[in-house]
């Protein structure tokens, strides 16, 4: 497994280059309901890419098109230069894109090693378990994270909520994709919870891969993230570089009182 | 298992956590239900024995473990669809149906492999039928069982008129009444099931995903497993060892009866599923759990007997047992489990 696939894109400059995921004009309605509007988003490799907004901007349903839940009905989603449409959620990591979802997906009665292979568990001959190996490749990814781990033969019923987080980050991290997308990867944390998160995902943004995060929290966004893209009622309202923006303007985003970009 | 999982580097306060979990160790292992049922089997046994020293005759645990291959193969099935999520009341009836449809074939002449087959076969037919109800027609796995437990109740009274099917061809009663190594075929036959079950459930990427299913069904389905055949696989599962059990237990009497199952049977396997400490949540349980819930459920019948203590004793003494378990189940989860 190689985890480290593109460790020497810089994290600085997202702009060079061409966009891992791209949205172009996306749009989705629900019968009567427009859930998008239009939404414009380019994420680069080696860039932590937030998405905020208030509740029914619109982001869960463009990560659930990212991740191949939903189909748009307009616009294009353009997947390392090519359009795409994605089917499922299985469509969407063939093209390379891991999701991390907002109630993470886990089983409490299984052990961590086994959570993190569910859906592609190793195996030996044409029937049985390769137990070894699932534990080995899930010590690797920990490992490689710089992160300890006593056992991961630990059942998560154990662990706590950030523990639990990072297993589900983990398991995303094996799949070994370029794009991760997280939705609320820290609405159940705490402070030192959040920062070993943010922690983690800095680390993977470093190595190139690019990470679309949608969050509420915008401490943690501010904290960690390199551009952030706001969202309001079904349109994008702009991207900011984290670095040249402050927290009215993207609160004035949010609200509206700032308005969109090339709008009138 | 009382290890904390993650921590930083440079990071003290899980391994404090850690210590403190492992001192629950010693109540995890307490709690493992095996070691307490292992317990109640042997105070049963030793009570009944100084009532009635015939009880730990050989011939009476010979007694016991033939009666408990009966629950113990029908618990096979039924415990790997509880703990996948599911629940199956219909294995009493399925038991009847198998029964009856290996005997009529005997008696019609079928070479006993045959007989046994088919018999096997009407029990996965029955779990498809039960998988259908619920996934087609969204009946809850206990309501769609429960009726498909009526429904079969009714048709084997009518495809028999209401009588037996005797006498079952000598050769086939053999394979139910025969001795190997001074063991019983049948409790070989229940060694081999259950060996093949544990194996799935413990070895094999499918048992993994039942427990993942059970554990977690929107997780499970989230992380691309294939629910829906999960789902059929365990009530074919279910329905055939339902009739397996069925069709031994026409070999051990030699002769296919349409009262050899009910709603006793039923419970008494539920019984046993739970007791062996299944989960009725899913996701948790052994099959070694359920061989030794089966175990005590028939040194239970037995003991009453040996020891003459009325039959109605029986039922209070498995209701309360049965309570228990699952009382000691959710205790186990909540010292297991974090919120």
């Amino acid at each position: 497994m190689e985890l480290i696939s593109a460790a020497d894109a810089g994290a600085g400059a997202p702009e060079e280059g061409a966009p891992a995921l791209e949205l172009r004009g996306l749009a989705k309605a629900f019968g009567r309901v427009h859930a998008l509007n239009h939404v414009d988003l380019a994420a680069y490799p080696g860039e932590l890419h937030a998405i905020v907004g208030d509740n029914g901007a619109g982001k869960s349903t463009a990560l659930k098109i990212m991740c191949g839940i939903y189909r748009s009905d307009a616009g294009e989603l353009v997947v390392n230069g090519e359009s795409v449409t994605l089917h499922s959620a299985a469509d969407a990591l063939g093209h390379g894109i891991a999701v991390v979802y907002q109630d993470l997906a886990l089983v409490e009665c299984l052990d961590v090693a086994t959570n993190m292979a569910l859906g592609n568990l190793p195996r030996r001959g044409w029937l049985l378990l390769d137990r070894r190996r699932m534990e080995r490749e899930a010590s690797r990814v920990f490992d490689d994270l710089k992160i300890r781990v006593a056992s991961v033969k630990t059942e998560v019923g154990l662990l706590s909520g950030g523990e639990r987080q990072i297993v589900a980050v983990a398991r995303a991290l094996r799949l070994d994709t370029g794009i991760m997308l997280l939705d609320e990867p820290t609405a159940a944390l705490g402070v030192r919870e959040t920062a070993r998160v943010g922690g983690i995902l800095q680390e993977l943004r470093a190595r190139g891969k690019a990470i679309i995060c949608i969050s509420h929290d915008l401490e943690f966004v501010f904290n960690y993230a390199d551009r952030i893209t706001v969202m309001r009622l079904g349109y994008s309202v702009g991207t900011r570089e984290t670095a040249k923006t402050t927290r009215d303007e993207i609160v004035g985003m949010i609200t509206g009182t700032i308005g969109r970009d090339g709008a009138a | 298992m009382s290890d904390a999982a993650i921590a930083t580097k440079d990071d003290g306060r899980p391994d404090q956590e850690a210590e403190r979990r492992r001192g629950s160790t010693l109540t995890t292992v307490l709690l493992r239900q095996e070691t307490t049922l292992i317990f109640v089997i042997v105070v049963i046994g030793v009570l009944t024995t100084v009532r009635n020293s015939s009880f730990s005759s050989r011939a009476n645990i010979t007694a016991i473990a033939s009666a408990s291959v009966i629950y113990f193969v029908m618990a096979c099935g039924a415990s790997l669809i509880t703990i996948g999520g599911g629940l199956d009341f219909s294995v009493g009836v399925v038991f009847t149906l198998g029964g009856l449809v290996c005997g009529w074939m005997l008696v019609h002449g079928v070479a006993w492999p045959l007989a046994v087959l088919i018999g096997v076969g009407v029990g996965a037919l029955a779990g498809i039928v039960n998988n259908c109800v619920i996934v087609y027609l969204h009946v809850p796995p206990i309501i769609a069982t429960l009726g498909t437990f009526f429904v079969g109740t009714g048709i084997s009274t009518t495809i028999t008129g209401g009588n037996d099917i005797v006498p079952l061809p000598s050769s086939f009663q053999k394979l139910g009444q025969g001795e190997l190594v001074g063991v019983p075929y049948v409790v070989w036959y229940a060694i081999a099931v259950g060996a093949a079950f544990w194996f799935a459930l413990e070895k094999t990427r499918f048992g993994i995903n039942v427990r993942a299913l059970g554990g977690n069904r929107q997780a499970a389905i989230g992380n691309g497993l294939r629910v829906g055949r999960l789902d059929f696989a365990l009530y074919i599962l279910g329905g055939g060892t339902a009739a397996l059990a069925g069709v031994i237990y026409a070999a051990q009497v030699g002769s296919g009866q349409v009262e050899a199952g009910g709603p006793t049977t039923t419970l008494n396997v539920v019984t046993a599923v739970l007791i062996g400490g299944v989960s009725l949540f899913g996701g948790l349980g052994t099959i070694t759990g359920v061989a030794v819930g089966a175990i005590l459920l028939s040194e239970i019948d037995n003991a009453l007997i040996v020891a003459s203590i009325p039959p109605q004793y029986n039922t209070i003494i498995i209701g309360s047992i049965l309570i228990c378990a699952v009382a000691i189940d959710h205790v186990r989860r909540k010292r297991l489990y974090r919120q």
